[in-house]
């Protein structure tokens, strides 16, 4: 395909264009990503996690900035959400990346999540692949934000910064916090903030019980917008790309990841063809309607139109069918 | 399956105003009509306009100047869309516009003109008949 050729030889349109394609659901989009898959996996992507205002944007700047240093070819991926109201997005990550943008070479891509879980877009790997095929040798992904569900990150990156700031929350949060299971490396950002090194020793203290692991989760101290941490942060995510890179565990982990990645996409999809399938058949209305009725239970509605949606499963319903 | 396809808009800053109150709002209007609105920040040069609008692939480019410069800055945004190859894309303008400019920045190209006091109304329905996708 013309389009991945020009990718491959560094056209930045071409990328750009190539990106909106796999968004949009294109079928041509991921005819393209099958072609440029095997060319893909040089790039280490890096994906920054948190809550908003923990400083994300910022220390993917900072990293670009410093990567950008030591001659690295880097790519930014900085996703936001959709209005929970509307498809609309205000895309406005680009605003704190005013120096990242000076890096030579950079491309730098906004996304809205379009309401995929996880706080990425499902086109965001599509995107790193894209970017990694265009020559660049870091890829940064920056998420929603959303907090405590931000799994899918953790799938399409090499590894994961967990930025958290002293106001994080107390324990209790910790201990329930999908957020800092996922981190590669945890952040303790804002460290002028009172109270900032109990906090770093508090996450330290929680994260000792996985001693036994092969990765040890470094807890890192910065100032990300005075730049102060950011050398440190490179050397760790270096350590973190050679350990998935050579150890065996590493490597397991890695597959691991790829399987849960394909689990999620399917879901989405599976999820997509399923609905498509169902909305407006007369069948189907006829059982919401008997829901919204109160004549049956939303499980049995639910069991009911699974049913219709995928013959063959659901054997018990039979006994409703009646 | 196939997503909708949506808007994508890129809403500018160029040069020098350090106003973007009218911008925002526009912003977070074509936001709430569903389009995906990618916001530049402050004192944008052209070439960093242009080079956003080619990364992000943008359908439309929403300038926002009230710096009386438009016509000059309007003129170098087509010519630098013209060498980048991204002449497809639609340039609209909006801030603060004296209607006597409106006939030449109409043949500068710009498709749109929106000066302060439109209704946000009339700009989404202006962009969402004429835009396409691509």
């Amino acid at each position: 395909m013309e389009l991945v050729k020009k990718v491959l030889h560094g056209d930045e349109g071409s990328a750009a264009r190539l990106i909106s394609m796999i968004e949009e659901g294109l079928d041509e989009g991921y005819e393209a990503v099958s072609l440029l898959f095997p060319h893909t996996g040089k790039a280490h992507v890096i994906g920054v996690t948190g809550a908003p205002g923990a400083g994300k944007s910022t220390i993917v700047d900072k990293l670009a900035v410093s990567y950008g240093r030591q001659g690295e070819k880097v790519g930014i991926i900085a996703v936001d959400p959709t209005s929970a109201k509307g498809s609309g997005a205000f895309l406005g990550d680009r605003v704190r990346m005013r120096d990242a943008e000076k890096v030579k070479g950079i491309f730098i891509r906004s996304m809205a999540h379009r309401g995929f879980p996880g706080g990425v877009a499902k086109a965001t790997l599509g995107a790193a692949y894209v970017l990694d095929g265009l020559g660049k040798e870091i890829i940064l992904i920056e998420s929603v934000g959303a907090g405590q569900t931000e799994i899918q990150i953790s799938m399409i990156c090499d590894s994961v910064i967990t930025v958290l700031t002293p106001d994080y929350g107390d324990e209790l949060q910790l201990l329930k916090a999908g957020l800092i299971e996922i981190g590669d490396i945890v952040v303790m950002n804002k460290m002028d903030k009172p109270g900032a090194a109990e906090a770093a020793e508090d996450i330290e203290f929680y994260l000792m019980n996985r001693k036994n692991q092969p990765w040890q989760t470094p807890v890192l101290t910065m100032e990300a917008r005075k730049g102060k941490g950011v050398e440190r942060l490179v050397e760790a995510l270096g350590e973190h790309h050679k350990y998935t890179e050579g150890d065996v565990q590493g490597k397991s982990a890695k597959k691991e990841k790829t399987k849960q990645l394909v689990m999620a996409l399917f879901k989405e999809e599976a999820w997509s063809a399923i609905m498509k399938s169902i909305l407006g058949k007369t069948d189907f209305e006829v059982i919401m309607q008997k829901a919204q009725d109160g004549t049956i239970d939303p499980y049995r509605a639910v069991r009911m139109a699974l049913r219709i949606a995928l013959p063959g499963s659901g054997k018990m319903e039979e006994n409703y069918a009646r | 399956m196939q997503d909708k396809m949506r808007l994508k808009v890129l809403i500018a800053k160029p040069g020098l105003d350090g106003h973007d109150r009218g911008a925002k709002v526009v912003a977070q209007a074509l936001k709430e009509a569903g389009m995906e609105v990618v916001y530049s920040g402050l004192h944008r040069t052209i070439d960093q306009i242009v080079n956003i609008a080619v990364q992000e692939d943008v359908d439309v480019i929403g300038l926002s100047i009230m710096t009386g410069a438009h016509i000059p800055i309007t003129q170098r945004l087509f010519q630098k869309i013209k060498e980048k190859g991204i002449d497809n894309k639609m340039v609209f303008v909006g801030g603060v516009i004296p209607s006597r400019d409106i006939p030449k920045l109409k043949e500068i190209g710009v498709v749109g003109v929106f000066p302060g006091g439109t209704p946000l109304a009339e700009t989404i329905h202006f962009l969402q008949s004429t835009v396409k996708k691509g």
